[in-house]
């Protein structure tokens, strides 16, 4: 009853015109935040602070968080069009989206994500509305031996993206997982693969790899043949740009499989939502009829990660205004913004700005609505990209990583490393070398080393912290279900075929 | 006439321009366009906080006759930010907000090529006093509790903490040896995960900033056992500090203000340092100090060179006794 | 095409392999000057000393599986090495941009480099090419110098 009351309350704020004009503005901010590459909403809620002092906070705050969420879904869009991840996050909708935009289905990989961040953007702000304060307190209770669990989780999933060779995907893991632990150790404060240089003890920047690999990669590669074979066919009519129902059957599963792993992931302070994509798109993949297709177009590839780093938006605003602890770097800037505006960001915010977070979570159901109804109809006019010849194409890639990288960091030590990287992922491709364990070694590299080494010095060495904890327990079950998994169906196939052949 | 050799007719030239000097001194400073104001920290850190509510304060106050432009230099801590600085000689519209971090990275990373040395110290605005906090239904109510419980066990109980030079760490290792005690350090890379993993009972004892903790006391689910600061803060009356409780180690204060690159010219020190003295005077920055929590630290530029000097000198003996690798 | 691509797989594999074993060398070797297990838990060197050792492991697995390929193998055919050449010489060329970039700025680097791409990887003529660079210089400068007021490199000319 309260939550209704509540949330008709929240509705009276956001649907005021002053309000849903700013609720718009920063839902189409985000979304063009989200589209470059480079350019993120930490950052842009950041410069545009100051324009919010005047207003109340609520106001403020509904526009900020759009810009937020917004981003979530424009960070598809370069991705499945240019396999340029326009946010971290947006790294895995490459695997299969630019695939599907190679085959002819741009506009319904586009539609896809769109859909699949709608409803899972939504199941996220329902999560936040009626779950919040339950969720805080079980999330307090994840600590560093879960985090390494989850970790491990993660890792489990190059099992699955291995596709032919597994020495190689692992081999791509480990080189993955040393870049990552460049840079400063937190605990002893040594400088580990720094060679020297300044510019390496903050390690190197994920963007700056997963533009270079995927991005710069797949053009050296394409540039090896000269013009026709290569151009992308461009689907033509309205039919062709959205996705058919039979797709959108296929997405089902995807779509609660995402609404739910992002919103669980977005919860825990400090895992991020790059780290929820990877996992439910590995989870798709797992329980897929048709595994190996993955990484060739398939639906379900798109709308898992999708769906995950829009819920997960959801989830990282539980811990912030439940308990004013912030779980990632825009949540952090969320958080002084609140402190900005002269507010006290803890326990009992919501307790004493109730109209602060109905208002909020209102907004947010009206965002979600916003956004699908601007991203749809862009559809066929991002898909129109794709009719530009290649060597228009190409350029304007070189130029957008370039640009996306810069302005993110002003250095040209960063430029130098995407090119460097670009040779890798050229290299990588032509010797057949997969990606994606890569990059996924690169995201959770760092965060696993540091919650083993917290977990073991929390049990001052004893390694059963590590799986006497039941939920750390659970998700270490589930990897090893995982990693056996393709066992499993490698032992069934075997047993059909003895079947077979002895009758 | 004399016969002047080369070096004295400088000699007597360079006299002659500073004895019109108090004139330049008099053609006052003013900035003409947006003045930077550099951050190591990403949006939302404390360094940056601390600079935008600056920013603000200016505007509102009509301080000065330009706004703040916040440029965030995140990397290595402190260190990409210290070598922007660096080669911003003569720039005399880029500021920057150093820390104690600033002072004590160059001390043991060897690949920092430039230190606040090398920089023209312009004002300290604020010391940014610390609690020991520990979960409100854990057994210690005052730090002699905790301390005495470390030495019933040593090694078992738990801080969580930034990075281990951080002053956390560096309290803690004051503490410890003073007190011959051992707890251990579990670093944490984020304010967020440090209160969680304290809030989930997954460690004991946190050094936390009043404003982080303000909330949690207030909802009931931290409880403070001591105060990190040369008198008691106005919110925390009856905490005693650790001087009050007989911990005799040095106040380490996490330090914020205000420096510029090498080569400024003394009327445009002066300038900045009346601004940020104005600033200091204001309602909102008095306000803001409160709400904070924190303790009003203006020293002017000779002052906080000396400060500088002395807070590195001291870091350096700390780190070494904490068993840090010092280079510097 | 096929057998081509088996081929320079099989002695890809065999000199990524070669190389990856070096690389995990070096990490192993390098975490053996760190710290391995502190009183506290494990060291800055715990990690890279595993994964070094398992990237040397996997890696000399590649080698030796390429080489018995090899053997088992009908005759290796030449690579497509001027593929692999119009590849390496579009990096060389992005590369050589990245460098460019500090001193002539941002947009006339993107233009040049445009320019030499469509004229001479891909054979079009000069009138595309010039039509083509400029257009993308301004395009970039209008939305993201103009429009999002964002900060590219700068050179002399300002541009």
């Amino acid at each position: 009853m309260e939550i209704l009351s509540g949330l008709f309350n929240g509705f009276s704020i956001a649907l005021q015109p002053l309000n849903l004009l700013w609720c718009f503005a920063g839902v189409f901010l985000g979304t063009v935040v989200g589209i470059m590459p480079g350019l993120g909403p930490a950052a842009t809620i950041a410069m545009l602070l100051p324009l919010t002092f005047g207003m109340p906070p609520t106001s403020g705050l509904i526009m900020l968080a759009g810009i937020y969420y917004g981003a979530k879904y424009g960070g598809s869009t370069t991705a499945i069009l240019l396999n340029v991840p326009g946010e971290s996050a947006s790294v895995v909708t490459c695997l299969d989206g630019y695939q599907m935009a190679r085959n002819g289905r741009a506009g319904a990989a586009l539609g896809i994500a769109a859909i699949s961040s709608f409803v899972a953007g939504t199941v996220g702000v329902l999560g936040l509305m009626l779950l919040a304060p339950p969720l805080a307190k079980i999330a307090l209770s994840f600590s560093s031996p879960e985090y390494f669990a989850l970790m491990i989780l993660g890792l489990a999933m190059v099992v699955l993206l291995a596709g032919d060779s597994m020495i190689k995907a692992l081999l791509a893991m480990l080189f993955g997982l040393w870049i990552a632990s460049m840079g400063i150790d937190l605990f002893t404060d040594a400088s580990r693969f720094t060679f020297g240089s300044a510019e390496l003890l903050d390690g190197i920047d994920f963007v700056v790899v997963a533009i270079g690999i995927f991005a710069l990669g797949e053009v050296f590669a394409n540039m090896e043949m000269q013009g026709g074979a290569s151009l992308l066919p461009v689907p033509k009519g309205m039919r062709e740009l959205l996705p058919t129902m039979a797709e959108l059957k296929a997405c089902r599963f995807a779509f609660f499989n995402g609404s739910v792993v992002g919103f669980i992931i977005g919860v825990l302070p400090g895992a991020g939502s790059t780290i929820a994509s990877f996992i439910s798109y590995g989870l798709e993949k797992a329980v897929s009829k048709h595994p190996e297709k993955f990484g060739t177009g398939v639906p379900e590839g798109v709308a898992a990660p999708e769906g995950a780093n829009n819920s997960e938006t959801g989830g990282a605003l539980v811990p912030l205004l439940t308990l004013g602890i912030p779980g990632s770097g825009t949540t952090a800037i969320l958080l002084a913004a609140f402190v900005l505006w002269g507010l006290r960001p803890g326990p009992l915010m919501i307790q004493d700005n109730p109209e602060l977070f109905w208002g909020l979570v209102a907004s947010m159901y009206v965002g979600n609505v916003m956004l699908l109804i601007l991203n749809l109809p862009l559809i066929p006019l991002f898909a129109q990209i794709l009719k530009l010849r290649e060597y228009i194409l190409y350029p304007i890639i070189f130029g957008i990583s370039i640009v996306g990288i810069y302005t993110s960091s002003s250095s040209f030590f960063d430029c130098w490393m995407l090119s460097l990287f670009g040779l890798l992922g050229y290299l990588m491709r032509r010797l057949d070398y997969p990606t994606a364990p890569l990059i996924l070694g690169l995201v959770l590299g760092d965060s696993m080393e540091r919650a083993l080494r917290q977990s073991l010095m929390m049990s001052q060495g004893d390694l059963s912290i590590l799986y006497h904890r039941p939920i750390a327990a659970t998700l270490l079950f589930i990897s090893l279900l995982l990693v056996c998994l393709p066992l499993f169906r490698n032992f069934n196939q075997w047993r059909i075929r003895a079947i077979e052949d002895n009758g | 006439m004399l016969d002047l050799s080369n070096s004295k007719k400088t000699g007597m030239a360079c006299l002659f321009i500073y004895m019109l000097s108090p004139f330049a001194l008099h053609a006052d400073f003013k900035p003409t366009k947006p003045i930077e104001c550099v951050v190591h920290t990403g949006p939302g850190g404390g360094s940056d906080v601390l600079a935008r509510f600056i920013a603000q304060t200016v505007e509102k106050e009509n301080l000065s006759p330009v706004r703040f432009q916040i440029n965030n230099k995140t990397g290595g801590s402190g260190v990409t930010a210290m070598t922007y600085m660096a080669e911003k000689k003569g720039d005399t519209h880029t500021i920057a907000v150093f820390t104690g971090n600033w002072l004590i990275t160059p001390l043991t990373r060897s690949e920092t090529k430039v230190s606040v040395k090398d920089m023209t110290p312009i004002a300290r605005l604020v010391l940014e006093p610390a609690l020991i906090a520990v979960k409100s239904d854990a057994p210690y109510k005052t730090l002699k509790d905790f301390i005495e419980a470390a030495k019933k066990s040593p090694g078992m109980l738990k801080q969580s903490g930034g990075s281990s030079t951080s002053r956390d760490n560096v309290v803690r290792q004051l503490l410890m040896k003073s007190t011959g005690s051992n707890w251990t350090f579990i670093s944490f890379p984020g304010g967020g995960e440090r209160i969680s993993a304290l809030l989930g009972g997954h460690v004991n004892v946190m050094v936390i900033e009043p404003q982080e903790a303000g909330e949690h006391i207030r909802a009931g689910s931290l409880r403070v056992i001591a105060q990190i600061a040369e008198k008691r803060l106005p919110g925390f009356s009856n905490i005693p500090t650790l001087k009050e409780a007989g911990f005799n180690i040095p106040n380490v204060p996490q330090v914020r203000g205000i420096v510029m690159s090498s080569g400024i010219p003394v009327d445009v020190i002066s300038y900045y340092e009346n601004l940020f003295y104005r600033l200091s005077k204001t309602a909102t920055w008095r306000k803001y100090l409160e709400d904070q929590q924190f303790e009003d630290g203006y020293q002017k530029s000779a002052e906080l060179s000396y400060f500088i000097d002395g807070y590195t000198d001291q870091m350096r003996e700390i780190l070494k006794e904490a068993g840090a690798k010092v280079i510097r | 095409m096929l057998s081509n691509k088996r081929s320079m797989l099989i002695n890809g594999n065999f000199i990524s392999g070669l190389v990856l074993a070096a690389l995990g060398s070096y990490i192993f070797t390098q975490a053996l000057n760190w710290d391995y297990m502190t009183i506290e838990g494990p060291g800055p060197g715990f990690f890279p000393y595993w994964y070094g050792l398992a990237m040397v492991f996997l890696s000399l697995l590649l080698v030796a599986s390429a080489i018995l390929e090899a053997r088992t193998s009908e005759n290796p055919k030449t690579v497509n090495w001027s593929e692999v050449g119009r590849a390496l010489s579009a990096w060389l060329l992005f590369s050589l941009s990245v460098f460019l970039m500090k001193y002539l700025g941002f947009l006339i680097v993107l233009s040049a480099l445009t320019w030499f791409v469509i004229k001479f990887m891909y054979q079009q003529n000069q009138k595309i090419a010039i039509t083509t660079a400029v257009g993308i210089s301004v395009g970039f400068y209008f939305i993201f110098a103009y429009a999002l007021q964002l900060n590219l490199p700068v050179g002399p000319l300002g541009l």
